[in-house]
């Protein structure tokens, strides 16, 4: 099968040091692909690259068979990648509603005469627009607080709806920056069931950061480990916990043992 | 009496609107202060002055291409200046001393060009106030009244009810993240120079009706400033509110205390307003801006 994402030999430097080394992978449809290693492992910086924040200083990024190393973030957020952020990074200022409406606006073909004197077509894109977010909102939980300003969510809800903010884009793929980030177990888990369901229900491909072990090996299907910006393990989530480069990377060194 | 200071207070105060609202548009995507605004507004009504008074088109259409022209140059200030200065990441800092760089270019660009002399625009209106009652306004007030008034309404209503108002509080939010939601930043960034061009080009040509015309008068773009830091930075319902309390005060204070008292009071009550409300009348807190 074709990949949805394909990253090959991909290289990113900060000055000096290099966050990223000759890294690849590739991402198949329809699965659950985890990003894990230890802090500073360069775990974001692919985010940052996959989404156009940062450029590669080598390689390529093909995404549904096109190239889009150094392409603009929003071009390709039109192609079909749409992410979430470690720290939640919500517009604090709107409601809860126009943060997916903004996300879905994309899809608005009207212009500003047709706004201004509430054509038809306004009319029906504004209504069509606001259907879709609403029934996003809905899937997450979280159509009753659609009024409310997003910064005054309780945190799990601002995940959720980073979440349905992201999907509004229609993407193929959704990069989950630590989506159980600041969660304890019981929440976790539910977060588990919460991914499983919409990632059914809007068959987009996941590519997500985790640390929370649980979460990783019930979720993901293949799971790639990074260390100083390098590939040190990949495989299911079974294989690389048993993997000794891994142990070693997470815990330190075994020597004296 | 009291009336016809009111009336010609809120003119002024609708002319410092116009300029403020483009200040807190630009500040609220950008973060810094397009100190060059001014000159942007003096340009436009260089540009209309020159239309109607040197190849004699009717002072309407001399007006829009005097706003037009002013829109334009607000863009390419965006396209030249700034977009390469925020593409090479530099601190907003930057943004602010090249908008400073751009104003002096102006002020004395157009000294070479047009020469340092006041010039008028030909007289518009047959008559030059009219009387309601005992009360005298002045016709030239009222059309700033109306002019500045439609102008801000569609504003506000852009700002509020379209996609392109909602993709400009998402920036203003965030822009990073507006980005990786599909919207092409940078083109909401020169849209946002070009309509406060066209205001500023506005109050320039409203400036240039009822004063004169000459390559300083953007200096009154600090007043501008001020009407955006009293109402809020970034916050251009703020900015309004504070251009026409601004604009009220000094009339009342030249009319009735003396026109030297006129900037004291001014900037004393910028001082009063941020000792008590260090954000502004209508500001988000600056915490949240990091």
């Amino acid at each position: 099968m074709t990949p949805v994402l394909e990253i090959k030999n991909v290289t990113k430097n900060f000055g000096g040091v290099r966050a990223i080394d000759d890294f690849s992978v590739k991402i198949e449809p329809g699965k659950i692909h985890g990003l894990i290693g230890p802090n500073g492992a360069g775990k974001t910086t692919i985010f940052n690259n996959i989404t156009g924040i940062l450029t590669p200083c080598n390689g390529t990024i093909i995404f549904d068979e096109k190239e889009i190393t150094g392409k603009k973030p929003h071009e390709i957020a039109q192609y079909g990648i749409g992410r979430t952020f470690q720290n939640i990074r919500l517009f604090s200022n709107l409601s809860v509603l126009q943060n997916v409406i903004l996300a879905c606006s994309m899809d608005a073909q009207y212009n500003l005469i047709d706004a201004f004197i509430r054509s038809p077509r306004y009319r029906r894109m504004e209504k069509q627009i606001s259907e879709k977010a609403m029934s996003l909102l809905e899937s997450v939980g979280l159509d009753g607080n659609c009024d409310e300003i997003a910064s005054k969510l309780p945190y799990g809800h601002q995940r959720k709806l980073e979440i349905a903010r992201a999907i509004a884009l229609n993407p193929k793929l959704i990069l989950l920056d630590e989506p159980a980030a600041g969660m304890n177990a019981d929440e976790s888990a539910e977060l588990v069931g919460f991914i499983l369901e919409i990632k059914e229900r809007h068959e987009f491909t996941v590519l997500m950061i985790e640390h929370h072990m649980d979460v990783v090996t019930n979720l993901c299907d293949y799971v790639t480990v990074l260390n100083f910006g390098k590939t040190i393990a990949s495989g299911t989530p079974a294989e690389v916990k048993k993997n000794e480069h891994v142990i070693e990377a997470y815990l330190g060194g075994a020597e004296g043992c | 009496m009291f009336l016809q200071q009111l009336v010609n207070g809120i003119s002024v105060g609708g002319i410092y609107a116009l300029i403020a609202s483009g200040y807190a548009l630009i500040y609220s995507l950008l973060g810094f202060s397009n100190w060059a605004h001014g000159e942007v507004a003096m340009l436009g009504a260089y540009v209309a002055l020159l239309f109607t008074a040197s190849l004699q088109l009717p002072f309407i259409a001399a007006a829009i291409i005097g706003i037009g022209g002013a829109a334009i140059i607000s863009f390419l200030n965006e396209r030249l200046a700034y977009r390469r200065i925020r593409e090479n990441k530099a601190p907003t800092m930057f943004l602010m001393i090249a908008a400073m760089g751009l104003s002096i270019v102006f002020q004395n660009g157009s000294m070479l060009l047009f020469g340092a002399k006041f010039q008028k625009f030909p007289p518009i209106m047959p008559v030059s106030s009219i009387s309601i009652g005992s009360v005298h306004v002045g016709v030239l007030d009222l059309l700033t009244l109306a002019v500045a008034a439609v102008a801000l309404i569609v504003l506000e209503i852009v700002i509020t009810k379209t996609k392109f108002g909602l993709g400009i509080r998402a920036i203003a939010s965030n822009t990073a993240t507006a980005g990786l939601l599909g919207i092409n930043t940078n083109k909401m960034f020169a849209l946002v120079f070009a309509i406060a061009g066209a205001l500023a080009g506005m109050a320039g040509v409203l400036l240039g009706l009822k004063y004169n015309v000459y390559p300083t008068m953007g200096n009154i773009g600090l007043k501008a400033f001020i009407a955006s830091v009293f109402g809020g930075l970034g916050s251009v319902r703020g900015a309004i509110v504070g251009a026409i309390v601004i604009g009220v005060t000094e009339v009342m204070v030249s009319g009735y205390l003396s026109s030297g008292l006129r900037d004291l009071i001014t900037f004393a009550l910028l001082i009063i307003i941020l000792l008590i409300k260090p954000s502004g009348l209508m500001g988000v807190s600056v915490e949240e801006k990091a």
